[in-house]
């Protein structure tokens, strides 16, 4: 077993760090959280200039042709600097399910263009009534005559607002069908929710949006099954941004328990806060170890339905703890929102609720067990 | 980056697995890497040691060691998939005092030529048990506070003084000792190691102390005295400290063998939950509840054995293990009582029974009549709580963890006068 990174990986971590730290300084984090949008495009051309939008897309669609692995090792380094916008949306849910499924004019028409940055792409997966549960979706796809009409309601579509090209999943008879639907198209509508965290989530309504074959994706019937490898991408990547903010707020605390004076020493002089640092450091190592190995797999297409729902299922909860023994460590001083912390924690907390809550993926690790 | 293991791994792996399976008595249960149940019961002591002589004829003792002493100059990784395999099964015999981080490492880095050419080919025979002396009344945590007395007279060292809970000493033939060679120098400087044969010194009294699990698997160990030969020493008089550190730092396995082993009972209780009907005559597997209490369980158990394999990357590529051991110290300790406690509350009533003789080979078809899992959960409830404390604490641990992210050191008291 290797551990290690590449040097190339070490190399595009290095990169991506230094970027956003003079690229994305933190009041410029807080002040795209005021924009609709939620993104600034300026960046977003940046990062598809370095090739990041297009890392893991074949060269001949404009993409560098790097691993899944590559990705999440760059995703960490988003996550570190609460990197907002739509880039897991664009990349791992919409151009990787594009790459996989689409047909040749698809993908042309698609791949290059969001790896120039001019496209945004997301899925709509939840529903109201099941979170990621495609059984019991609503939202249907009824063929009629020579097309398909669409109508439903999704829920916690990931910025859907700026969204070029949606891809939703919706149950068509004897099954789940995904479409790549215009965001344009009459019929679909879009509302921001008040969601805690920078990352934007839509309600996006159907209503009668009508669809060909064409914009089918992998065929009728072939959504189900391929579901549940957008779930394991996303979490594995989503994992991926948390362990970067997990690292930045283990740093952060450090850093601050080393200043910070009290009682005449430093407050990391005493081992109350030491504890506490031990077990953000382990919790931040456990976490960090299971994403990579998670992701390995994805990468590799290897079996790996049991080491995401673990690494999801844990990392979401150490997430957690470490941003609140972080607030712990730094007391009141990071309970301002002038301070970095808060976006880190509410960074943690949508991270474990997104793409299969903690309590989701322990049942799946339950299934896996054969119980 | 891979985390695949090697088709040469897996191979050996296998043959390991064969080995087990043809060696260890039928329907073995396990036993636990603190060896407990082998210190405390005789006949469990008889199958360590001829499970121990078969692995000494495999030529799996040793394995790594230099040939010109009997061992095998096999690559390290062979010697990790051996004490995971045999771990897995609860197999005896792979002595860890002697084979995973214990003397023969000590013996291989500070022992004279003398020392090694006495004691290895032994152990590489699986002729001998090992033991270590570090524990005193006053000094368990505060491992530097060690007061048992050696004074250099002439070719001897003179013992004085005593130790305690010190596991597997009854049964021990030789084991590194540490004491005070001189009290006039700071705590950790008057510290050295002594390798003292147990069975073969006069002077030396033993009393077995009974753990709350029932077993009587450690000792106080009384010095009276007791005279060692000087070519005893191990290392340079008074530099012990140095061996004190690299002894911790070879505990590369013991939180992964810990992990390793906590695997099985987890198993265990999963087949029990599938055997076992709730109330409602649904297998208790079926329990949302439960379900998600055991997913949480082998969730922790994988988070932390990923840890550990992490360990084994670094001790394979030469890197520096010291804080990933101290951590998967941390979470051996943690895991198996959580698991222990998972236990417990699914099986409820059940769970407190235990065999009445405390051995778990023997149940006695009457009295252990409504014993499940033949009492295996009770023990490991009380069993796994010192696993936060042996070989140095979750407390101990964390403040190392602290040192190691540069957080600055507590103020010392000023020193006795």
């Amino acid at each position: 077993m290797d551990f290690g990174l590449s040097e190339q990986q070490e190399m595009l971590k290095k990169t991506a760090r230094d970027f956003f730290k003079t690229e994305l300084p933190k009041t410029a984090v807080k002040e795209i959280a005021k924009d609709p949008r939620g993104y600034p495009p300026e960046l977003w051309k940046k990062m598809a200039d370095l090739g990041w939008v297009g890392l893991a897309l074949p060269e001949q669609y404009g993409g560098s042709g790097a691993s899944f692995m590559d990705l999440t090792i760059l995703m960490e380094e988003m996550g570190r600097a609460c990197l907002p916008g739509p880039f897991l949306s664009t990349v791992i849910l919409g151009a990787m399910t594009v790459l996989d499924l689409g047909t040749d004019e698809q993908k042309s028409a698609i791949l290059p263009r969001v790896a120039r940055g001019e496209l945004v792409l997301t899925m709509a997966i939840a529903e109201p009534h099941a979170i990621y549960r495609s059984d019991f979706f609503e939202v249907e796809a009824r063929h009629v005559a020579h097309h398909y009409t669409v109508s439903g309601t999704k829920l916690f579509v990931t910025d859907a607002h700026v969204a070029d090209y949606i891809i939703v999943a919706a149950k068509t008879k004897g099954g789940v069908t995904l479409f790549l639907v215009d965001a344009r198209s009459p019929g679909v509508s879009c509302s921001l929710l008040p969601a805690m965290a920078g990352e934007r989530q839509c309600e996006v309504k159907f209503d009668g949006v009508r669809l060909t074959r064409a914009d089918m994706l992998g065929g009728v019937n072939r959504g189900k099954d391929y579901l549940e490898k957008v779930m394991q991408r996303a979490a594995a990547a989503r994992c991926s941004e948390m362990v970067g903010g997990a690292e930045q707020v283990l740093e952060m605390t450090i850093q601050y328990a080393k200043d910070r004076i009290a009682f005449g020493k430093a407050i990391g002089t005493y081992q109350a806060i030491q504890h506490h640092c031990a077990n953000m450091l382990n919790d931040f190592d456990e976490s960090r170890y299971m994403t990579r190995r998670a992701a390995w797999l994805v990468s590799e297409g290897l079996p790996c339905a049991l080491e995401v729902s673990l690494a999801k299922a844990w990392v979401g909860q150490a997430s957690r703890r470490i941003t609140s023994l972080g607030h712990e460590v730094h007391g009141a001083i990071a309970f301002q929102h002038d301070h970095d912390m808060h976006l880190y924690t509410k960074q943690a907390v949508v991270g474990e609720a997104s793409f299969g809550s903690s309590a989701y993926h322990a049942e799946v690790v339950a299934k896996e067990l054969g119980l | 980056m891979d985390f695949r293991f090697t088709p040469e791994e897996e191979a050996f792996r296998k043959e390991v697995r064969e080995f087990l399976d043809k060696e260890l008595p039928k329907d073995w249960p396990g036993v636990d890497p603190d060896c407990y149940h082998e210190d405390a019961f005789d006949e469990i002591h008889e199958v360590s040691v001829a499970m121990q002589k078969k692995l000494a004829a495999k030529g799996w003792l040793g394995l790594t060691w230099p040939k010109k002493y009997g061992g095998h100059e096999q690559p390290l990784w062979k010697q990790i998939i051996l004490e995971e395999e045999m771990t897995y099964r609860g197999s005896p015999g792979l002595d860890p005092y002697q084979f995973v981080g214990g003397m023969g490492d000590l013996l291989l880095e500070f022992g004279t030529e003398a020392q090694k050419e006495k004691y290895l080919p032994m152990m590489i025979r699986g002729e001998i048990k090992g033991a270590t002396g570090m524990s005193e009344p006053n000094a368990g945590s505060d491992l530097a506070n060690i007061q048992l007395k050696a004074d250099l007279q002439g070719d001897y060292f003179i013992l004085n003084g005593q130790k305690t809970w010190q596991s597997a000493a009854h049964r021990a033939d030789l084991a590194p000792v540490y004491v005070r060679t001189d009290p006039n120098l700071a705590k950790h400087r008057g510290i050295s190691i002594i390798l003292v044969e147990y069975q073969k010194t006069p002077g030396i009294t033993m009393r077995r102390l009974e753990m709350m699990s029932g077993l009587g698997a450690f000792n106080e160990v009384f010095y009276d005295n007791v005279k060692i030969p000087k070519e005893n020493l191990l290392g340079e008089i008074n530099s012990g400290w140095k061996i004190v550190m690299a002894a911790l730092s070879h505990e590369r396995s013991y939180g992964v063998m810990l992990l390793i082993n906590i695997r099985r009972d987890i198993d265990l209780l999963i087949e029990y939950c599938k055997e076992t009907k709730d109330v409602d005559g649904e297998p208790l597997s079926k329990n949302r509840l439960i379900r998600n209490r055991l997913a949480e369980v082998v969730i922790q158990q994988e988070i932390a054995r990923n840890v550990g394999y992490k360990l084994n990357h670094l001790a394979l590529t030469g890197g520096n293990v010291v804080s990933t051991a101290n951590h998967v110290k941390i979470l051996g300790g943690i895991t198996t009582q959580r698991v222990a406690q998972v236990g417990m509350q699914i099986m409820g009533l059940y769970s407190q029974l235990g065999p009445v003789g405390g051995n778990w080979r023997q149940t006695d078809p009457v009295k252990d009549k409504w014993a499940r899992l033949g009492g295996r959960m009770k023990h490991l409830y009380l069993s796994t709580i010192c696993n936060t404390i042996a070989a140095g604490t979750t407390e101990v641990a964390r403040n190392a963890a602290a040192g190691a992210l540069g957080l600055p050191r507590e103020p010392k008291p000023a020193p006795k006068k």
